[in-house]
């Protein structure tokens, strides 16, 4: 099975089980959980089933395109059920079958592993998944996202898609890996992306400007304050207000104007831009808790934001199903 | 006898979930059982996939209740024959209607009383009533929410099995209903299937690949592994936190057996263990003179296709491995060319704790201590400056950063790779013991102050910047911390005067501890309470406090060994004939003479042969007794007092008595009593002890 027939069957097999084929996001992310329709779309009480392919950046990561097994860049492939069925890992074993992985024959274990994000503010329980010995998938039920408890509760299947290729191929080195096989000839990962690793390890651990990277960090800050109308509050260690046209109490507009979508790609560039910084090791361990808590505010403050907007759009998807709906 | 069986079935409880689970469902049934006057065998089992309760020979029915209750005075529950709001009450209480209360005549008046009788209801009913409390009392490390979020628990429920004998008890719990559906092995049977009995459980779970009872499985476990690692030529190298770890983690254990390449063996031993333990869950397998084999034996669930199972495994390990050999060949191009100097430098940008300063100021503050206290335990003061110099530096090294768990370990390792000492090297590792409850204190009186030195410094520094524990929250591990102290002093190699090294490190603290006199009390409180907790662990709880409270009045409770001494000696005594009789005359002694001022005993003034004898013993015994307490040999002095006094001071209380009306002879023999009660409360103080 080919890297790209390993996405295609795991994209077919989500979309016949009622999710939504979502698309990577147009910005760089640590993981397919800052892709909105993880983060946002994990908030509040409407239901919501996605699965999409997350390229996902982790500039510490990088090895050059020298190590077998690690990438500046990988591939996630990001499943939510929301809310999570009682049936959820029943599914997720009856996807390993659908991509030629059946479990008798292999040793496949729910082994524990609580995840935590504190740049989104968010947590939860749940497992590794491990064949043979190899981790492939995270499975966690959210419990928090940007600080708000999740009711209902998301059920986030991540699969690491290199890895599970890897095994599914035999190969040793990740370079190695058939991406795609077609009557045009045979494309390896390799040629797509060790050169590309080989750059980006370079740019992120030597090349990439370090006062460049902190003014942007701090534009992007500002910016997503200003489109959800916040300031900080003077003399409370970074916590934030609301600016009054974007006060729910002094305007009943509010959470509509506030454009929580655009504030939360700041979001996402911050944290990028952190990560950057961290590989350049331009962050001193002091430092580093202060960015990570910068960003976790604006996390936190576009989650509420989004969270009420969409109740004053009245949880739009919270709609019965339609009788076309249920004869599809 | 009806037997009964409820299983909870979940999604895979992480292992620790599985034993808080079924310890808090055992208690729980334990107490609930009792309130509703229900006996039987209670016995818990479980794996990841499901914790159940067997409850054995339960009666068929409560037994009835039968009791006769006093109320509130006849006086105050009638007035005018008519029945107050006390009488109204009392009746509504238990159940009853005014006309049942009865008239009661009792020697402190007439009360109201009732005459209960309630049969017995049948066990089932009662049962479905408490099972759902029951499951609610049921705690883990911590619980999370799942589908729509209304419940709670360790992992999502998914089914639950409540069985009286053949019949189901229904009761509802997490949104489930009970039922008699139960399931095997997650793979190898994965079908839900009925249970007709109670008592079948058991077996009936074995036939579908799950062995419930989780000392069969781990006996079976264990069996396998030594089996498989006979059969590689080898010994399974023990791992009892392994064991528990997958024991839990199958339900039907299988023993896949996987290899590494030689070359891996250059690694040092506890790097390889750490990989295969710490992060694929491997045992170790060893040869019989100790030597690692290049060779694993992994605990399974399914084994369907071993060579399929260890060929994936042995991918992953040998990644793994790699991974650790490039981090030790980088670390050692590091410190070949230039020592742990590079490493040592770059401490000093790591912060340890924000108003504490970086780790590099901490191990300053290390070394000035561990040189100052060197020559107390006969230690060379140039050793201990050299080993904590170097004692932090491998927290630098890649290897400890991808496993932080080798801290100290990599540390020897690398400083005996250039060259240094041998005893300092091993400092660096032993200065981290003990690391835990099951973990030897360092051996070597180096590493013993230096472990000493980093764990009175971290005490200080947060107590002085109020980050003592609070509640469950200890996030310097500083519980640890006085523990490792009081076990260095009471197992190790050097003796520990705490007041002495709290002085000391605060004075390095400098400017941090001016005015700070109360938090440094608040840490004497506290190292007091965590040494009374954890020698009240191992000792009678008087022995500690007779101990302690001489200690403190004699030693001024400084020398942690002073303390040990004399609670070994009293523990040596208290397994003699003399302990008793000896506790209950010191006592006597120290008590009638609380008040005394005491003074020389004038021969001419014993009249009585039994005063005498003990007057005669005791001026002949004292001065050895002192020489031997004073040398601190407690042993010495109370192996002395317990054969020299305990006959003729037995003989005085049975024969003298005391308070007599001539006050001559009386303050004469209080004197006496004074003086024997002075002597050996400067060993350990008898009046506290439960005779």
């Amino acid at each position: 099975m080919t890297f790209q027939e390993l996405i295609l069957a795991l994209e077919r097999f989500w979309a016949d089980h009622g999710c939504v084929v979502g698309q990577p996001y147009n910005s760089e992310v640590g993981a397919g959980t800052f892709n909105p329709h993880t983060f946002l779309r994990a908030i509040g009480p409407e239901p919501w089933n996605v699965a999409y392919v997350e390229p996902s950046r982790r500039p510490t990561d990088g090895r050059y395109g020298d190590n077998p097994n690690r990438l500046q860049q990988f591939h996630q492939y990001q499943v939510i059920l929301k809310p999570s069925p009682i049936d959820i890992q029943d599914l997720y074993l009856e996807s390993l079958r659908a991509i030629g992985t059946d479990p008798l024959h292999h040793d496949i274990r729910f082994v524990e592993d609580d995840w935590e994000s504190p740049t989104l503010g968010a947590w939860g329980l749940g497992w590794q998944v491990w064949l043979d010995g190899l981790e492939i998938s995270q499975f966690t039920y959210f419990q928090q996202c940007g600080g708000i408890d999740c009711k209902p509760i998301s059920g986030e299947l991540t699969y690491g898609l290199e890895r599970i290729a890897m095994y599914l191929q035999d190969v040793d080195d990740v370079y190695d890996l058939v991406y795609s096989r077609s009557g045009a000839g045979t494309v390896y990962y390799g040629d797509l992306f060790k050169r590309a690793e080989w750059e980006w390890s370079t740019y992120n651990f030597e090349r990439a400007d370090v006062p460049l990277h902190k003014r942007l960090f701090d534009d992007c800050e500002a910016q997503c304050m200003r489109m959800l109308g916040l300031r900080a509050e003077k003399g409370k260690g970074g916590s934030l207000a609301w600016e009054p046209w974007a006060d729910p109490e002094q305007n009943a507009d509010a959470p509509l104007q506030r454009l929580v979508l655009p504030a939360y790609d700041c979001v996402i560039k911050c944290s990028h831009y952190f990560n950057v910084l961290d590989a350049r090791g331009a962050i001193s361990v002091t430092e580093r808790q202060r960015y990570i808590g910068r960003v976790r505010h604006l996390a936190r403050a576009c989650a509420e934001a989004w969270y009420a907007q969409r109740e004053a759009l009245g949880f739009p998807l919270l709609r019965p199903a339609s009788a076309a709906d249920r004869a599809s | 006898m009806p037997d009964f069986l409820l299983e909870i079935g979940v999604e895979e409880l992480p292992s620790s979930f599985v034993r808080s689970g079924l310890r808090s469902m055992e208690a729980a049934a334990r107490r609930l059982l009792t309130q509703h006057r229900l006996e039987a065998e209670v016995g818990v089992a479980g794996t990841a996939r499901r914790l159940a309760l067997q409850l054995r020979g339960l009666p068929k029915a409560q037994p009835p209740r039968e009791e006769t209750l006093q109320g509130p005075p006849w006086a105050a529950a009638f007035k005018d024959g008519e029945p107050t709001r006390a009488a109204l009450g009392f009746a509504k209480k238990h159940g009853v209607s005014v006309g049942a209360l009865e008239r009661v005549t009792t020697p402190k008046g007439d009360y109201v009383s009732v005459h209960i009788r309630e049969e017995g209801r049948p066990t089932g009913a009662v049962l479905g009533e408490l099972l759902a409390e029951l499951c609610g009392r049921i705690t883990f490390p911590k619980t999370m929410r799942w589908g729509e979020g209304e419940f709670a628990f360790g992992r999502p429920v998914h089914w639950i099995v409540a069985l009286l004998d053949d019949a189901v008890v229904p009761f509802e719990f997490a949104g489930v209903a009970s039922d008699r559906q139960t399931r095997g092995h997650r793979f190898l049977a994965p079908e839900s299937f009925p249970l007709a009995d109670a008592g079948d459980y058991a077996s009936a779970l074995a036939s579908a690949h799950v062995v419930v009872a989780t000392d069969a499985r781990r006996a079976r476990m264990l069996e396998l592994l030594t089996r498989a690692a006979e059969e590689l030529g080898g010994v399974l190298a023990e791992d009892p936190f392994l064991v528990e770890e997958c024991v839990s983690l199958v339900e039907e254990p299988f023993v896949v057996p996987g290899s590494f390449e030689p070359g891996f063996l250059e690694l040092p031993d506890e790097v390889v263990v750490s990989v295969m333990r710490d992060h694929q869950r491997y045992f170790a397998v060893r040869s019989s003179d100790g030597a690692l084999l290049p060779r694993y034996l992994n605990v399974v669930n399914t084994a369907a296709d071993p060579e399929r199972i260890a060929k994936g495994n042995d991918r992953v390990l040998r990644a793994r491995l790699k991974d650790a050999q490039f981090f030790v060949a980088e670390d050692l191009k590091v410190v070949e060319a230039s020592g742990f100097a590079p490493w040592r430098g770059k401490l000093d940008s790591v912060v340890f704790q924000r108003k504490l300063g970086t780790v590099g100021a901490k191990v300053q503050r290390i070394q000035s201590l561990a040189r100052e206290f060197a020559p107390q335990v006969g230690v060379d003061p140039a050793d201990a400056e050299k080993a904590a110099d170097l004692c932090k530096a491998d927290l630098e090294s890649l290897i400890v950063f991808e496993f932080p768990e080798l801290q100290g370990t990599m540390g020897r390792f690398y400083a005996e790779r250039v060259g240094v000492e041998a005893p300092v090297a091993a400092a660096i590792e032993e200065h981290y013991q003990p690391a835990g409850a099951q973990d030897e204190v360092p051996p070597s009186a180096l590493g013993a102050l230096l472990g000493v030195a980093d764990r009175v410094d971290t005490l200080v520094g947060c107590f002085l910047i109020g980050q003592q524990p609070k509640g469950n929250a200890d996030p310097f591990g500083l519980r640890r911390a006085a523990l490792g102290i009081v076990r260095i002093a009471f197992e190790g190699a050097i003796d520990v005067d705490l007041e002495g090294w709290v002085r000391a490190s605060a004075k390095q603290y400098g400017a941090l501890a001016e005015g700070k006199e109360e938090a440094l009390t608040a840490l004497r409180e506290f190292f007091d309470a965590r040494l009374r907790v954890w020698l009240k662990d191992r000792y009678p709880r008087d022995l500690v406090d007779a101990c302690i409270s001489a200690w403190r009045t004699e030693a001024g409770g400084r020398s942690l060994r002073d303390l040990r001494d004399r609670i070994v000696a009293l523990e040596r005594l208290r397994d003699t004939a003399h302990y008793g009789p000896l506790a209950v005359a010191f006592k006597r002694a120290h008590n009638i003479t609380k008040e005394v001022q005491g003074g020389p005993v004038d021969p001419a003034l014993l009249l009585e042969p039994a005063e005498r004898e003990l007057a005669r013993v005791f001026a002949e015994v004292q001065p050895k007794v002192d020489e031997r307490t004073e040398a601190g040999d407690y042993a010495g002095a109370l192996q002395l007092v317990a054969e020299r006094l305990r006959d003729p001071i037995d003989t005085f209380f049975e024969g003298v008595f005391v308070m007599v009306d001539d006050a001559r002879l009386r303050d004469n023999r209080l004197s006496l009593l004074k003086g024997i009660a002075d002597c050996v409360n400067r060993i350990v103080h008898f009046h506290l002890l439960q005779a």
